[in-house]
């Protein structure tokens, strides 16, 4: 298990190190500057800006310094919203996308599950067939069209649920951002499951242990969900990392003051060290929901480990 | 599958022909009628400044899915030669290439894409291009794996045993043999990339104003969905079509192929 993770933090630290060069470079070579704004400044003060911001130093000192200051958890200015450190917005916008991003993992991988498990009881039943349906359409449905769609139903029309905004946190508020996000993984773990389940049931062990007399619903939980839950499990770090990019959208629609509007807000102004830092941060945990989902991998099927 | 392919060409005749059938092109404006409801004149009714939402649907469209059948071939290119010399180099090479791919599908790419659109301007172009780099990983390595296993069969043996230079070989007789799984791949690729040009601009980094796109019909329509909550469901249910029709052909495709 140790070495396990051992050898994924050997590739892990490179990806992150070259997601942090590629994104530094790109925002340097990027024609346009932060400070190029509708109204061009007086020289002066540009140039007294640019000093200040260290960017008049050769490329290397400045990637040197960012990923020294970056090793201590200093993200540097932010060069739009003046005020704030770019530390201070991650700080603020994190817990908004992480709640958001962790209920809408939670609601999909309970939908998902619960109707693979309903699909995979009866192949090529009438359920399964409707929920295969179901679940394809939902992998195609893009949460941008899904929420509108939500709010314009369940909100503008029935009036049960607020339009858009944070509210503090109010599970009310929350309610319609989670369900646009959480649909389309929820398509994907229900195929996932459907297929490893149906794969599994077919196999020795199971059978032996229906031949034993074992109930179908204890061989399905105590047998087959297991090693089923394998490729769902390989699956949960790509959704993870999806629902990351999919709360971009979501947090737009909604105006919910996360991680990802910072990051459009930032990508629209051409605010590097917002960039930089959202950036980072997100391939930071995308490489670590890889980890997790691979240790998993681990625990659900004993094969895997070593 | 006749069904799927009969709406799916109706939907690319529509977006072919139709913006050259219909009076009004996609980016005129009609000052007498603003946010005006469904009529004889205008079908579809007309957006915030006057345009006529048909003819900016059927536009989109083609946008939509130029830039992903351009994006989706870009990928194949990519994905199929870094996997045919792979599979076909086998050894060191082998693991130093597959093992950049492994480091790839590592990359938050959404954020990568967007970082090249921010940082090279939004032009349609870029969309494509952008997109296209990062798409074709899959495709590298379903190819590798057919190139590996046609390496051993004998028809192959038969020509390098004939002489056959390598790169005869590899054009000649394994391209043509893995050409039916790239295809799959390729319909499976047009989908993810359909999703990702609207996504784009639906976030204002894609294609731009006054050329239009279904991610940016989506974001005009939620934007005034209060008033006229068809602007909002009649591009999104054409991309939701478009995507579940390419999605449903790639898969049967992968089933027949692959496997």
């Amino acid at each position: 298990m140790l070495t396990l993770i051992l050898r994924r933090l050997a590739t892990a630290i490179p990806t992150l190190f070259a997601v942090i060069l590629l994104s530094f470079l790109l925002m340097r070579f990027a024609p346009g500057g932060p400070f190029d704004g509708e109204r061009p400044l007086d020289p002066a003060t540009r140039a007294a800006l640019i000093t200040a911001y260290g960017m008049d130093q050769p490329l290397p000192v400045q990637f040197t310094r960012y990923v020294g200051n970056l090793a201590q958890g200093d993200f540097g200015p932010s060069l739009v919203y003046r005020d704030f450190t770019v530390t201070q917005l991650v700080a603020k916008g994190l817990p908004v996308s992480l709640t958001l991003g962790a209920l809408a993992l939670l609601l999909a991988l309970t939908l998902g599950v619960a109707s693979g498990l309903a699909a995979a009881m009866k192949p090529g039943g009438r359920a399964d067939r409707s929920i295969g349906l179901i679940a394809t359409l939902l992998t195609v449905l893009p949460s941008f069209v899904t929420a509108p769609a939500l709010v314009l139903v369940f909100a503008l029309g029935l009036g049960w649920l607020p339009v858009s905004g944070w509210g503090e946190g109010a599970p009310r508020h929350l309610v319609l951002p989670v369900i646009a996000l959480a649909l389309p993984a929820a398509g994907a773990i229900a195929k996932l499951t459907r297929a490893g389940l149906t794969e599994v049931l077919g196999q020795d062990h199971v059978r032996a242990a229906r031949a034993r007399g074992l109930s179908p619903l204890r061989t399905l939980t105590r047998h087959a969900l297991r090693p089923a839950l394998v490729p769902v499990a390989s699956y949960v770090g790509p959704t993870a990392a999806g629902l990351l990019t999919g709360a971009v959208v979501i947090e737009t629609i909604f105006a919910l003051p996360g991680l990802g509007r910072y990051f459009v807000q930032g990508a629209l102004n051409r605010d590097y060290p917002l960039v930089l830092g959202v950036v980072t941060l997100y391939a930071a945990l995308i490489i670590l929901f890889n980890l997790l989902a691979d240790l998993a991998y681990g625990w659900l099927d004993p094969r895997v480990r070593g | 599958m006749k069904g799927l392919l009969a709406l799916l060409t109706f939907i690319l005749l529509a977006a072919l022909l139709g913006p050259a059938l219909l009076p009004w092109p996609y980016d005129a404006i009609d000052w007498n009628a603003v946010r005006a409801a469904p009529s004889a004149a205008h079908w579809l009714g007309t957006d915030g400044v006057g345009r006529d939402l048909l003819a900016r649907t059927l536009m989109g469209t083609r946008i939509t899915l130029s830039v992903a059948v351009a994006a989706a071939l870009v990928a194949m290119l990519i994905g199929t030669a870094w996997g045919a010399v792979a599979g076909w180099a086998g050894g060191r090479v082998d693991d130093l290439m597959m093992r950049t791919v492994d480091a790839l599908y590592a990359l938050p790419f959404m954020f990568v894409v967007i970082l090249l659109m921010v940082v090279f301007g939004r032009s349609i172009l870029l969309v494509f291009l952008g997109i296209g780099a990062v798409e074709w990983l899959t495709m590298a390595r379903v190819v590798r794996g057919q190139v590996i296993q046609l390496k051993a069969r004998p028809f192959i043996l038969a020509a390098e045993a004939a002489g056959s230079p390598a790169h005869a070989t590899l054009i000649r007789h394994v391209l043509p043999n893995i050409a039916g799984v790239a295809l799959a791949y390729l319909m499976l690729t047009l989908p993810q990339v359909v999703m990702v040009e609207s996504f784009l601009s639906f976030l204002g980094l894609g294609v731009q104003e006054p050329m239009t796109s279904l991610g940016i019909l989506v974001k005009d329509g939620a934007d005034d969905m209060d008033l006229m909550p068809h602007a909002l469901l009649v591009p999104g249910a054409v991309l939701v079509t478009l995507l579940l029709c390419l999605t449903l052909l790639g898969e049967r495709l992968r089933e027949r192929f692959a496997a």
